[in-house]
């Protein structure tokens, strides 16, 4: 026999497990700062706890997107054990809901932490009591910018409409995928081609995942399904910031389908930002777009990102 | 690389087998514009040579499935449908020796043809078609029209139907076979449509 079921499950039970998000784009000055210090605060206003962390080491500037001065202690204090607890680190951005852990401006060499120190960060973060933790990654693609994205529940690639950066966005893309097959190689010969083919020059003729795979169906077939099922669980999302015509809200799909046919990644469109003068006149007066102009475009389309989010929905191609 | 863009002709445009004409049409820019000169969003992942073979890909799968006729043809060389669907049998004599025809008329005398009252939907033309005997083979292979589509047109599939332009054409040529009057029968039948717009136009 059965008892009755409850008719409201409680709300601890329905809140979901604690979610590492990272937004990561290969080119600077695309807005990835700005985008995550919005996606934050629209979280935070839907109800998330949610822990933004400038994971930008060498040029830390989430603070002030948030319209804080830099804070007395970052992240660089606790990496060098000048902290001994994540939470001394963590400082309130006058946003219910929203906290920051800030980057390490005044600690130079932390750019270039250790692995060993990067697993001790992350799992340090992991234990904050919240809903999300925001990562905003650096520019470019090294190792600690990608190790991060690639231990992120949703990872968020942001893209602006121009050559440039959609050339980084790829590169993002192909360097995070290879040090994933990477470290899933089951033999050293595997491990040997996915290192030659992260020279794009490489002798093999291996210019993308695909071409890669086929190589390894020479070398050795039955790390193929392997390669195949970790290729398939990554899974970028694309953000394309800064639209400034509405056509270019189009190349999100054409990213998507170019990701699945070239390079066999199977990547999702989050959204778009419109450009509007509004955040930038922000930027200049110190105030974050979301909380000072709510209504405005750019607020009301990360809003939308936020939600879409949460509920793993992204913009379908229908025809 | 082994293949720019692999697979069949619908995949090349990223479609269903099912696709209607429309949805092949918007597939068709899409990809055009995906693989355009102008493009940004294969920056960098495509050469120049590889974006113009790639462009050429999406030009011959378009060119196929934007014609009914080839597109049928492919859809049978691909085995997405058959060659010949099961077709509602005609009500036929009772299987005998074959008569003797009858003396051919004094003179080639086509019967005017005839003007069919109210609204043609596909239920009508088939009603016409079969009062004459005429099965969809015979007007299959009178007008070249694929089977698949004289089906479309009595089973009133408009989303499967090609494009207006073309429409019109089929539904002459269906007239003209069945001996109903083709300009008046086409349009019609074509004003039970224009509730969807003609991209066309």
């Amino acid at each position: 026999m059965m008892e009755a079921l409850p008719a409201v499950v409680p709300v601890a039970a329905a809140r979901p497990r604690r979610q590492v998000w990272s937004v990561g784009g290969g080119k600077g000055g695309i807005g990835k700062s700005l985008l995550t210090a919005a996606l934050g605060f629209q979280l935070a206003r839907l109800g998330r706890r949610v822990v933004l962390v400038d994971a930008d080491l060498g040029g830390a500037n989430l603070h002030t997107c948030l319209g804080l001065a830099g804070p007395a202690l970052t992240l660089g204090d606790f990496i060098c054990r000048r902290v001994e607890r994540i939470e001394d680190v963590l400082v309130e951005t006058g946003v219910s809901g929203l906290r920051l852990i800030s980057g390490a401006s005044d600690f130079l060499g932390a750019a270039n932490i250790k692995y060993a120190q990067k697993v001790r960060v992350l799992n340090r973060i992991r234990s904050l009591e919240v809903d999300i933790i925001l990562l905003d990654l650096g520019a470019g693609t090294s190792f600690n910018i990608i190790d991060f994205f690639l231990v992120s529940d949703v990872g968020i690639l942001t893209v602006v409409p121009e050559p440039t950066s959609i050339e980084n966005g790829y590169r993002f893309i192909k360097s995070a995928l290879y040090r994933r097959l990477r470290a899933a190689a089951p033999s050293q010969a595997v491990r040997a081609i996915v290192d030659s083919a992260l020279d794009q020059k490489n002798p093999l003729g291996i210019r993308t995942p695909l071409d890669l795979l086929a190589v390894v169906e020479q070398a050795d077939p039955a790390a193929v399904p392997l390669l195949r099922k970790e290729m398939g669980a990554f899974h970028p999302r694309f953000v394309i910031n800064q639209v400034r015509d509405p056509a270019d809200a189009a190349i999100g799909h054409q990213l998507v389908t170019a990701c699945a046919r070239h390079l066999g990644v199977k990547a999702a469109y989050a959204g778009y930002v419109p450009f509007d003068d509004t955040v930038w006149r922000c930027v200049r007066q110190r105030r974050l777009f979301a909380s000072a102009v709510p209504d405005c475009p750019s607020a009301q389309k990360v809003r939308e990102l936020a939600r879409g989010l949460l509920q793993g929905e992204s913009l379908a191609l229908t025809w | 690389m082994v293949a720019v863009l692999g697979g069949n002709h619908y995949e090349v445009l990223g479609i269903d087998a099912r696709a209607t004409p429309e949805q092949v049409e918007r597939a068709y820019r899409f990809c055009l514009e995906m693989y355009g000169d102008s493009s940004i969003a294969i920056y960098s992942l495509l050469d120049a040579d590889e974006q113009r073979r790639a462009r050429s890909r999406v030009q011959e799968a378009y060119g196929v499935l934007r014609d009914p006729f080839r597109r049928h043809d492919y859809d049978v060389s691909q085995g997405f449908v058959r060659a010949t669907p099961p077709m509602p049998a005609p009500p036929r004599a009772a299987a005998g020796p074959v008569p003797l025809p009858a003396p051919p008329p004094p003179a080639p005398r086509p019967p005017a043809p005839q003007v069919l009252e109210g609204p043609v939907d596909g239920a009508t033309l088939r009603r016409c078609r079969e009062e004459r005997g005429i099965s969809l083979k015979e007007i299959a292979g009178r007008t070249k029209i694929g089977v698949r589509y004289l089906e479309y047109i009595e089973a009133d599939r408009h989303e499967l139907l090609p494009a207006p332009v073309y429409l019109r054409g089929f539904l002459q040529e269906y007239a003209r076979a069945t001996g109903l009057e083709p300009r008046r029968t086409a349009d019609a039948y074509m004003s039970r449509l224009r509730r969807h717009p003609d991209p066309t136009r």
